[in-house]
């Protein structure tokens, strides 16, 4: 592998902030330079050299093992560069992204992606709750890039996005794509409640009907829409479960809502 | 380069074809079956022969099949040409608005690669207003589209479509026996040049009758008849008809490119020339200015070389 290699040692004592773990910061400088760096915990700070083994060459690739789940805001904000993140992730990874690529080989917390801009995130595992999201207090969740999870997302996904493509292969918990401003959300598995709930514009394609319709979403018919289509092709590329739901969209069943918001949102159902 | 030249027997004369700076942009009209693909396509290039009155010069590029559009379904690309971007964004607006939203499952997609891209016209961005607050704006592969709902379901139409630096007014003339001929040897030279990419032949069904001088005896007219070419006009002007030719046609070209335009002479003057004399072709010409007009030249002897 080439890049820059952190391999954590030491199980810190409370939660660490990792935002400074940036591969645009970190190129170009020496390993020992990158062993002094200091990362804010609760009422302390701790090196990266007292945390983590580091190996190899900080260029603009930068991979972090035996994550577990004490680090957050990993990958915060990054422009440039791909972060690779194995174990647990931690909260908040992804925050604010710019362009950079994170790829998470294990399972993401809360709040993965919150306001993300650009770039791309892909979990190979489970994400927590307010996938794409954006913090409390925010006005917009994501407003762009790609946001891919193979494995669930929990309640809240795409809370206020704005813009922006989440995937989720699994299932999602409740509230997906509640206040959805605009922007895409297709979901493979199963959602939970409230699916919609007080979204404003966007889509959502579910491939799998919902555990419960909100009864502020009026029925549409089956549309079989351009739009969609040409959405769903441009999914192949992110694995065989998304080529298939491609490949068979003879059309979906249509709601409209929420109609307690502006009600022009959609959410389209497999049939 | 040699003084006389022939193709199959007919003289070509040493001049050149003058043609001036334009800008383009080329849309992909997509439908469900290839039949209204077309007709929007023509009639979005409707009444689109020259800018001196229509505004843009617009045509038929190639008709496409399923795996050459962006959404699989069957197409047809059409070219539109105008003096400047400014014009060209009226156009666009219009033509697609009028001629493409109105038809029956349409789709509007921007056809100019983006690295080619010299500025960028609105078109679904300037049309989207036509669907009254309901329209979609959604973000796929990078490009923007607009969703329209319509009658017949949703148009979709990308929000932009990018302009290139392009080149109007690549012409040759065929000198016949007489109008038959004349015709024929058009219908043969559109024939070969129909599957050329990046051109287009304006004028109805590629060929132009009245060809023109700058200038006129009126003074509100800024071209007129082209009457040294003109065989009704033998023996009252000075004409360039030689001895025998009594009818006249022009093919005008417009191109995203020199070599396209000097690719779609070659192939449509050998086609015209086929059979010779014998098929009632005496001579092909080319229209120009004086070099005057336009900055590119096509000499005939070097496009046929």
């Amino acid at each position: 592998m080439s890049g820059l290699r952190l391999s954590l040692r030491a199980r810190p004592p409370a939660r660490v902030d990792g935002s400074a773990l940036l591969p645009e910061k970190l190129q170009g400088q020496t390993l020992d330079a990158i062993r002094r760096i200091a990362l804010p915990g609760w009422n302390e700070f701790h090196e990266v050299g007292e945390l983590f083994e580091v190996s190899g060459e900080a260029t603009d690739r930068l991979q972090i093992d035996q994550l577990d789940g004490s680090f957050d805001r990993l990958g915060a904000l990054a422009t440039a560069g791909t972060l690779v993140l194995r174990g647990q992730a931690g909260d908040l990874v992804g925050e604010g992204l710019r362009g950079a690529s994170i790829e998470i080989e294990g399972a993401a917390g809360d709040y993965l992606g919150c306001g993300m801009r650009r770039g791309r995130i892909e979990v190979r595992g489970n994400a927590g709750h307010f996938a794409g999201s954006g913090r409390a207090g925010e006005l917009q969740g994501m407003s762009g890039g790609t946001l891919l999870v193979r494995g669930d997302v929990g309640d809240r996904a795409a809370d206020r996005m704005r813009r922006g493509l989440l995937l989720v292969e699994g299932d999602a918990g409740d509230y997906l794509a509640s206040r959805m401003l605009a922007g895409t959300v297709v979901l493979l598995g199963r959602a939970a409640g409230n699916a919609g709930y007080l979204m404003r514009r966007g889509t959502v394609v579910l491939d799998q009907r919902p555990a419960q319709m909100l009864p502020t979403f009026n029925a549409n018919g089956r549309q079989d829409l351009l739009a969609i289509q040409l959405l769903l092709r441009s999914l192949g590329g992110e694995g065989p479960r998304f080529s298939r739901l491609a490949a068979r969209a003879g059309g979906f069943e249509r709601w409209l809502g929420d109609l307690a918001a502006s009600g022009q949102g959609e959410l389209l159902v497999s049939f | 380069m040699a003084e006389s030249l022939t193709v199959s027997g007919v003289p070509v004369e040493n001049t050149f074809a003058e043609a001036f700076g334009m800008r383009a942009t080329r849309i992909v009209i997509t439908a469900d079956s290839l039949r209204w693909a077309r007709a929007a396509a023509v009639a979005a290039t409707g009444f689109a022969t020259s800018v001196i009155a229509c505004g843009c010069e617009a045509g038929i590029e190639q008709e496409l099949d399923t795996s050459q559009t962006p959404d699989g379904r069957p197409g047809v690309s059409i070219l539109i040409f105008g003096m400047s971007a400014k014009d060209l964004q009226k156009q666009v607006e219009r033509r697609v608005g009028q001629c493409i939203l109105t038809c029956p499952t349409t789709a509007a997609f921007g056809g100019i690669a983006r690295d080619a891209a010299k500025e960028w016209l609105a078109m679904g961005g300037a049309l989207r207003y036509f669907g009254d607050g309901y329209q979609i704006s959604k973000l796929v592969g990078g490009k923007r589209y607009w969703r329209l709902p319509v009658m017949d379901g949703e148009f979709l139409c990308e929000e932009r479509t990018a302009t290139m630096k392009a080149i109007g007014g690549g012409n040759f003339l065929i000198l016949a026996r007489d109008r038959a001929s004349a015709v024929a040897a058009t219908e043969r030279a559109v024939e070969a040049m129909t599957p050329l990419w990046n051109v287009i032949l304006p004028f109805p069904g590629g060929v132009v009758r009245s060809g023109s001088k700058v200038g006129s005896r009126y003074r509100a007219l800024i071209a007129s008849t082209n009457d040294a070419y003109c065989p009704t006009l033998v023996g009252l002007v000075k004409t360039a008809l030689p001895a025998g030719v009594n009818a006249v046609l022009e093919i005008v070209i417009d191109g995203l490119d020199v070599p396209s335009i000097a690719l779609a002479m070659r192939e449509g003057i050998r086609a015209a020339c086929e059979g010779g004399e014998d098929a009632g072709v005496f001579g092909i010409t080319a229209g120009n200015y004086g070099g005057k007009l336009g900055p590119h030249h096509f000499r005939l002897h070097e496009v046929l070389a």
